[in-house]
């Protein structure tokens, strides 16, 4: 029987009951939502790193490495497995504007990846294996021709395979592209034998072309070359090419550092994963997921909580008479609790498997194949994990939510039946401590009346003004998320890229090969070269930025014009050196140690390192290739060159981050739309409360002659003052959370925190519109109080 | 001169299936500055006819006349202007708005009428000048519905509505609250209309109305009515 009661109980209180519902299913919903993303993204990025054996370390030379280098690094105690690595952008022959990295490994047990059609790696084999989403989007198909331009050379290969690989699990041609593009860039893996065969073509025409000097065919010369040819010349080839060995190993860093110069006899740039940008990238995502979770998964449950505290005092007030029948029938306290308790119970577990479910949509919507995430990871499987954590805090919510109801109406148990069976009173009315002031008498009815409610019921109160600081939050954050994003991509496309086309040099590219090529192309260009800050890696940046196609920023986006008498200090490596003292830092690959004075911060896009101009290099003696070429000739106006390992039009890269604003855009609609709920369903529950608890006043007025409308904007008018208030908390707060999240994310990009005036605009717009919204919701309620009924009962 | 009259009301309530009569075609007329008592057992449609005469409700039939206007007919906003300016009210249970004080309850009808009487002035006059900045909750039952009777005469209206005004009061303190509202509906010209089921009271009153089971049973006129300190409880 008390169960049939239960249920028509909470049915007559449905829009409070709907309303606890919707909160809890918000907030188990974003919580277990935000918390699953981050924990899918770590637990399948893993396993997929390990199904591909993703190397723990790579190994740097720009002279590559021997035969007997890589014996000696396996022989490392320590080392697990290594391999001699090619990975080089190439473009692809017939097919403008389309690149791919190619990659080649001697010891498939390291940086493999996995097949999803075709054959089996064998390390024999004449094929290509092409990156599965490179070829769907493309529309190349198993067993199609494919030619690469290899350093004046071509690799020509049949389709074999389809993959997936964890090293190029984020599929962006170099550090400067935030997203992946499969229209334009992919990654391929051919066999070392493959490589072997297109050497010994290079090496052959390479000496032929020599020969033909003396004035011999085409022919003839090849035909002598390839009689002339040695295992030698092939060995040294290759040797140069694998310019990279990638290794498993448990050694730290340092350890790994120290046997590598032992057994190598120099400094060799060594990068762990955690600097290896897909490995980077994506544990970067996981914090970001976790920073992002939070904040807001806290903020949407504590709102719920706190709504439940309300609404469960407010119901068990208005049930009291009834418990006090309940209490006279000779139903023990202790069946009641029990009874009222389910109340909780039942929304605790509505909640949470509603919110569960929208906990693994969330999830899903961000980490699946087709969702955010299926952009810029690029997985066979793709699961749904969830931290540990969550389901100690699940069921605690459940708990607590019971809990609440049982300690709701434990409070209205104390005393006899008698007492019970008397109606709520109220707390005594006492004056508040602005009526100390005189100025408060000349204040009009509304707002003393507006005023003295809200002090009478605090919590209500607070927790209006805690949803409407909520919603400008997220409004603030999700929206100044979106303009600071946007004007990141205006720096990188007005501020920093004044280019056409960024020219990549093949690895070992110096100054004086390059001369000429930048001479012919007019460009500006700049040299990225691994280097040791006390042990902590980095990048030297130099720059000749003379032709104005590039430029280097400061923190308020401005433009620094370079000075060669110092060092620019990347700002996420400020607290490193002040502005007039001195940093060291050494090349990896060598032994030199250079010492600069720090002359001011840059804010870089990406990398993170310090810039000097060419001039100061050379001055300093620095040795270095170039490695990219800026000019503002077309790409198809640019000649061939063995010195160019691939090209990039301004274009491309800025297109490449179309799917990157698209993510930002659904996050954002994300936000805007939680705000909006959260508002509307927080501000109409307490809206509705507020009403409960005023209709006998409101019915009074009536009944002195007050007229609906006027009733209604004394109701509407403690939602604008609550909410002028929420907003001119909210707004700093929102820039506040903004800011913390940015600075939670500076260790991977250096963002400048934007706010145009749309956000500000719409944020407090928006928020608004949902409080009046509301406000006018539970106004119009007040047409159909029952004067009558409202006043019969004693307060 | 009457200044209310009903012709043919009935009021009825349904619920489900189910009809109450609360009044079954009621016709009487009230005379100006009369002090009428409306009498009878729980049920009879007193209450139901005190508000229809106070606008708060409305009939199924007939007409109400209030100073010659059909209040029957009036929509909302007229029926609200209709209680701010011709009636006041005094309640069983006082309805004070407890987040305001005495003088801001009183003073409170000066934002909806406009021939309001100057507030302090009436709170002087029901005796409670000494209690003007105390909340509602500070002051005793009979003091709420001294500051009650303040309220609804401060509108300045032409009739004044009681229901059961003293039914939450112990019998002392009732018969200074019947006394006050005698003297000061004396005083102010105010024709009053007290609903009741103490029969003691209606033989303070100058019109005696009997309803039960939602008709007039009888109207009678009473030549010399008892004074407040007169009639025993």
């Amino acid at each position: 029987m008390l169960i049939k009661k239960m249920l028509r109980t909470a049915w007559s209180y449905k829009s409070q009951f709907i309303s606890m519902i919707i909160m809890m299913m918000l907030g188990i919903g974003i919580f277990l939502g935000f918390n699953m993303e981050w924990k899918t993204i770590e637990y399948d990025t893993s396993r997929f790193f390990n199904d591909t054996k993703y190397a723990d370390y790579r190994l740097y030379s720009e002279t590559g490495f021997t035969k007997n280098d890589i014996k000696s690094i396996s022989s490392i105690d320590g080392v697990g497995a290594a391999t001699r690595y090619l990975s080089v952008n190439l473009d692809i022959k017939g097919k403008t504007k389309k690149a791919i990295a190619l990659d080649v490994s001697e010891n498939f047990s390291v940086s493999t990846f996995v097949l999803i059609s075709g054959k089996q790696y064998d390390e024999n084999s004449d094929g290509i294996w092409l990156s599965d989403k490179f070829a769907n989007t493309n529309g190349i198909s198993l067993n199609d021709s494919l030619t690469l331009e290899f350093q004046g050379a071509e690799i020509k290969s049949k389709v074999v395979g389809l993959i997936k690989s964890g090293e190029h699990m984020i599929c962006v041609a170099d550090s400067n592209q935030l997203m992946p593009d499969y229209k334009t860039f992919g990654y391929a893996y051919i066999s070392p034998a493959k490589l072997n065969t297109v050497l010994r073509e290079k090496v052959i025409s390479n000496i032929a072309e020599e020969m033909q000097k003396s004035g011999i065919t085409v022919q003839t010369a090849k035909e002598k070359a390839a009689q002339i040819i040695t295992d030698e010349m092939i060995t040294e080839a290759t040797d140069k090419v694998f310019s990279q060995i990638n290794l498993r190993s448990n050694l730290n860093k340092a350890e790994l550092e120290d046997a590598v110069k032992e057994k190598l006899g120099k400094t060799i740039m060594v990068v762990s994963k955690e600097d290896h940008i897909v490995y980077k990238e994506a544990m970067g995502e996981a914090e970001e997921g976790k920073t992002m979770g939070s904040i807001l998964p806290v903020l949407f449950l504590v709102i719920a909580i706190l709504t439940m505290v309300t609404t469960m005092h407010r119901i068990a007030t208005k049930e009291k008479t009834q418990i006090g029948v309940l209490k006279a029938l000779g139903f023990k306290d202790r069946t009641i609790l029990v009874h009222y308790s389910f109340y909780g119970l039942l929304i605790g577990i509505i909640g949470t498997v509603s919110g569960s479910a929208l906990g693994y949509l969330i999830c899903k919507l961000v980490m699946s194949e087709n969702g955010m995430m299926g952009t810029y990871f690029d997985m066979p499987d793709w699961t749904a994990a969830t931290p540990f954590f969550c389901y100690p805090i699940i069921v605690g919510t459940v708990i607590l939510l019971a809990l609440i109801s049982f300690l709701s109406v434990r409070a209205q148990l104390n005393g006899t039946a008698a007492d019970t069976l008397r109606p709520y009173t109220p707390k005594k009315m006492k004056r508040i401590f602005l009526e100390r002031y005189s100025l408060f008498e000349k204040l009009n009815f509304s707002t003393k009346w507006n005023l003295r409610d809200l002090i009478r019921h605090k919590s209500r109160f607070a927790m209006t003004l805690v949803g409407i600081i909520g919603c400008m939050i997220l409004l603030v954050g999700g929206l100044g998320m979106r303009d600071t994003m946007t004007g990141f991509l205006d720096l990188l496309d007005n501020g920093i890229s004044h280019y056409a086309t960024k020219v990549n040099m093949v690895e070992n590219t110096d100054y004086q090969n390059a001369k000429q090529l930048i001479k012919e192309l007019g460009g500006d260009w700049e040299s990225y070269t691994g280097i040791s800050i006390d042990g902590y890696t980095a990048t030297l940046d130099i720059v000749h930025d003379n032709n104005d196609l590039i430029s280097v920023v400061d923190k308020n986006n401005k433009k620094i014009y370079l000075k060669d008498d110092g060092a620019y200090l990347c700002m996420r490596l400020a607290d490193r050196a002040k502005v007039g003292e001195y940093i060291e830092f050494s090349p990896y690959g060598g032994n030199e140690t250079y010492r600069v004075k720090v002359i001011g911060y840059n804010r870089s896009i990406m990398t993170e390192g310090i810039t000097i101009t060419d001039t100061l290099a050379d001055k300093l003696g620095i040795e270095y290739n170039i490695s990219s070429v800026y000019t503002d000739k077309k790409s198809g106006d640019i000649p061939p060159s063995d010195l160019i390992s691939g090209k990039q039009d301004k274009k491309q890269l800025m297109d490449s981050f179309e799917s990157f604003v698209q993510i930002l855009n659904s996050m954002v609609i994300i936000l805007v739309v939680a705000a909006i709920i959260l508002g509307i369903v927080v501000l109409y529950n307490l809206g509705i409360i507020s009403y409960v608890e005023r209709s006998r006043e409101l019915a009074t007025l009536k009944v002195l002659g007050f007229r609906n409308k006027k009733i209604g904007k004394l109701l509407i008018s403690q939602n604008i003052w609550l909410t002028v208030a929420g907003v001119i908390i909210g707004l700093p707060a929102g820039v506040g959370v903004l800011y913390w999240l940015l600075s939670a994310l500076a260790s991977e990009y250096e963002l400048k925190l934007m706010l145009g005036p749309l956000t500000y605009i719409v944020s407090v717009v928006l928020t608004f519109g949902v409080s009046l919204f509301v406000g006018w919701l539970v106004a119009r309620k007040n047409k159909n109080i029952d004067m009558v009924e409202a006043l019969k009962s004693a307060e | 001169m009457s200044i209310v009259e009903f012709k043919n009301v009935s009021k009825i309530y349904t619920s489900g299936d189910h009809e109450l009569h609360a009044l079954n075609d009621v016709s009487f007329t009230l005379d100006e500055g009369k002090f009428v008592v409306i009498l009878g057992p729980s049920g009879a449609g007193k209450s139901t006819l005190l508000n229809l005469l106070g606008g708060l409700d409305r009939p199924n039939k007939g007409t109400i006349n209030v100073s010659g206007n059909d209040i029957s007919k009036l929509n909302d906003n007229e029926l609200a202007d209709y209680r701010a300016s011709t009636v006041g009210f005094v309640f069983q249970f006082y309805n004070l708005i407890p987040t305001l004080t005495v003088y801001e309850n009183v003073n409170l009808v000066s934002e909806i009428s406009k021939n309001a009487l100057d507030a302090k002035e009436m709170i002087g006059k029901v005796g409670l000048l000494d209690h003007l900045n105390n909340f509602p909750s500070e002051l005793s039952g009979g003091e709420q519905q001294r500051i009650s009777i303040a309220r609804a005469l401060c509108k300045n209206p032409k009739i004044l509505l009681c229901d059961e005004p003293t039914g939450a009061l112990d019998s002392e303190t009732g018969i200074m609250v019947l006394k006050l509202l005698l003297d000061m509906a004396k005083n102010f010209g105010k024709t009053i209309v007290i609903v009741t089921h103490n029969q003691n009271i209606a033989k303070m009153a100058n019109v005696v109305i009997r309803v039960k089971s939602g008709k007039i049973r009888s109207i009678k006129a009473q030549e010399n009515p008892l004074s407040a300190e007169e009639v025993e409880w």
